[in-house]
């Protein structure tokens, strides 16, 4: 059994485990913005880095990990609010490419001054567990306390934004004004207060997810950090379907888990011309996603 | 009609005796009055109405041509300086009528041109480092199709897929653009790039004409801001063609409405593919282009940054139309320069965090306000303006 464990397949399951759940957190947000505004933030990660830069450099480096995670959360909401209902609001009813032009402005801006505050220089964040990997006779598992916290972590977000959706009035009212904001309107929900609390709670989720990358030794926080954590989590959301959050969350997964196979079979370089293979074939195959349905269009 | 005619000559007749004064050699002055006498023609013809609604292929020629010649001639005046930064621009406008007329015609939209102009930047480095002394234009030949080949492989999901996703894959592409090309690392030369073996220098002709270098102006940086213009005014010509060409109307109709477009027989992904490889071919054109004039490439340069520069000169300049594309270049060509003056005249530290993400603050800035408050950008005001004159 610990042969087993510490074996190379295992240890690549466990790996991409890790790395999987940060991309389908990416995807989880860009599906929660998608489906109730049809807009793909593509300042997702812009604003994810930002609200960890407030949570982990503006706070003094030695508070509490916890502390500046909260904090980190709460600026990421309220980022999403500003954005919704600053940029976002002007850009309902436009042609479907004026907000994707406006979301990579906004993106620009967002490195930008990040960059401008706080140097492109990587600032390592510390880590509340451990990131040195358990042992089993005397072998490396490929799962530290560290990246366990980052898998619970991930699934706890997971399920808290599965239990707002489906168990509580708000997660009703959402739903509702995503599927036909006309009749919703009418029945009373207040869409555009949705609208903004669809976006607030994405950038929450994203807030989380940069303090997770960030974490990470290797990489550390720059206003760059998300870029490629991005373009892999949207991958991740297009494969799974953009319209559906069980696609995005089991494409992310399954993602990080094929990458990590090439990384260690073939080697690192190749994961990303794998993963644009991959995201063009899926896409020609089933243009709507792996989990979503068919729907038809009008002239 | 009789006075518009006798307008033109005497006008004619004094811009010819006005240069052939001025200029101290026989053989310039005669050249120089020639031009001069073509130049007067041409607005005399562009001033008439009848001509540009009936001859829309000369008018498109002799506005292409009065846009080089004036390009040309200022290439002559300037200083090195100036004369690189138009050439990187002037590579630059190639780059945004692609993207231009991807965007402006079948309405899709791509973030990925910044690794297009790669894919032409390195395949111009990497064919003149295995055989030397290759003419410029089958290397330029070259590159156009190496980007008309990535853009295809790119174009090939466009054919069932609209806006955002497209937007996305291209993100994607930009973004591991770097990794792509350490993948072939033996040949991109990893990530210090490529060197080409030797610069593009002017040839006899033109070093004949233009025996003063001088310290401020070689005739090497005259030469390549030359090329980089006439090659600016090729593609700048084919694309205005295009735009009004059947192909061009077609793909209007697919970007407005595809359903309808399917419906009066027009192939979606014929035209959706179609609009890509064009774009990704312009792209990968000014890219090869910069290899030539920078004499180097390296794989910095084309990381996800630029393409979204490209795409934020393109919606200020004015997305969809062939002066933005234009008014975006000369923007790229002198933003630097602008920039230095306001870090210079702000009291900024130029080594400065603030200083050195200006560009990025401004640019970012500017393409928010100009997509929510003027969509047609630059190009799209001057028109407003224009149809609103009182004269």
């Amino acid at each position: 059994m610990d042969a087993f464990l510490t074996s190379r397949i295992v240890s690549d399951i466990l790996g991409g485990l890790t790395n999987g759940v940060i991309y389908a957190l990416v995807a989880l947000s860009l599906v929660l913005i998608w489906r109730s505004t049809r807009i793909l933030n593509f300042a997702q990660g812009a604003m994810a880095m930002l609200a960890a830069y407030v949570g982990f450099a503006v706070l003094a480096p030695s508070t509490n990990y916890w502390v500046s995670m909260a904090v980190a959360i709460v600026a990421g909401v309220a980022l999403g609010a500003l954005t919704e209902r600053t940029v976002v609001r002007l850009l309902y009813g436009k042609p479907e490419i004026n907000p994707v032009v406006a979301m990579v402005g906004f993106l620009l801006v967002l490195e930008s001054v990040a960059a401008a505050i706080w140097s492109t220089t990587s600032r390592s964040l510390p880590t509340p567990f451990s990131i040195i990997d358990w042992q089993l006779a005397g072998r490396p598992v490929a799962m530290s306390p560290f990246a366990l916290y980052e898998v619970v972590t991930a699934v706890v977000v997971m399920v808290v934004v599965a239990l707002v959706f489906q168990y509580t009035s708000v997660g009703l009212q959402l739903r509702a004004a995503a599927l036909n904001p006309e009749v919703s309107r009418l029945l009373g929900v207040r869409v555009t207060r949705m609208l903004t609390l669809g976006w607030m709670l994405a950038s929450g989720v994203g807030a989380v997810t940069a303090v997770l990358v960030a974490s990470n030794y290797f990489t550390g926080l720059t206003p760059t950090t998300m870029d490629g954590v991005f373009a892999f989590g949207f991958i991740a959301a297009a494969v799974g379907g953009l319209d559906s959050p069980v696609g995005a969350l089991v494409a992310g997964v399954l993602l990080g888990v094929v990458f990590q196979f090439v990384g260690d079979f073939i080697n690192s370089n190749a994961i990303i011309l794998v993963a644009l293979g991959l995201l063009i074939v899926s896409l020609m195959v089933r243009p709507s996603g792996l989990f979503t349905r068919r729907t038809e269009r009008r002239v | 009609m009789a006075t518009r005619i006798s307008a033109i000559a005497v006008a004619l007749v004094a811009a010819v005796a006005a240069v052939a004064f001025g200029v101290p050699t026989a053989r310039l002055r005669i050249v120089l009055a020639l031009i001069a006498a073509l130049g007067v023609v041409a607005v005399a013809l562009l001033t008439s109405a009848r001509v540009r609604a009936e001859h829309p292929v000369v008018t498109r020629t002799l506005v292409t041509v009065i846009v080089v010649a004036v390009a040309l001639i200022g290439t002559a005046r300037f200083s090195t300086n100036v004369d690189t930064d138009l050439s990187l621009g002037a590579a630059m406008t190639i780059v945004l009528l692609g993207l231009s007329f991807l965007t402006g015609s079948s309405g899709q939209i791509s973030l990925g041109n910044g690794a297009f102009m790669g894919v032409g930047a390195f395949t111009v480095a990497i064919w003149a480092n295995h055989h030397h002394a290759s003419p410029l234009i089958l290397v330029l030949v070259l590159a156009v199709v190496a980007g008309a080949a990535v853009g295809f492989l790119f174009g090939l999901p466009a054919t069932r897929l609209r806006g955002p996703y497209l937007a996305g894959m291209t993100l994607a592409f930009a973004v591991a653009f770097g990794a792509i090309l350490n993948v072939f690392g033996s040949w991109t030369g990893g990530d210090s790039g490529l060197q080409l073996p030797s610069a593009e220098n002017a040839p006899h002709w033109l070093v004949h004409l233009y025996p003063a270098s001088t310290a401020s102006l070689s005739v090497n940086s005259v030469w390549l801001a030359g090329l980089t213009v006439v090659a600016a005014g090729i593609a700048l010509f084919f694309m205005s063609n295009l735009f009004a060409s059947r192909f061009g109307r077609s793909m209007r109709l697919v970007r407005d409405n595809d359903v309808a477009a399917e419906l009066v027989g027009i192939s979606l992904p014929r035209a959706r593919v179609a609009a890509f490889v064009i774009s990704a071919a312009y792209a990968a054109l000014g890219g090869g282009l910069w290899t030539i004039v920078n004499n180097a490439v390296t794989p910095s340069t084309y990381g996800f940054a630029l393409s979204i520069t490209i795409l934020s000169l393109v919606v200020i300049g004015g997305i969809g139309t062939i002066p933005g594309a234009i008014i975006g270049g000369l923007i790229y060509a002198y933003s630097n320069s602008a920039i230095g003056w306001i870090t210079a005249h702000t009291g900024l530290s130029p080594q400065g965090n603030v200083a050195s993400q200006l560009n990025g603050i401004i640019f970012g800035t500017l393409l928010v306000l100009t997509i929510v408050f003027a969509p047609l950008g630059i190009s799209g005001a001057l028109r407003r303006l224009w149809s609103r004159r009182t004269w």
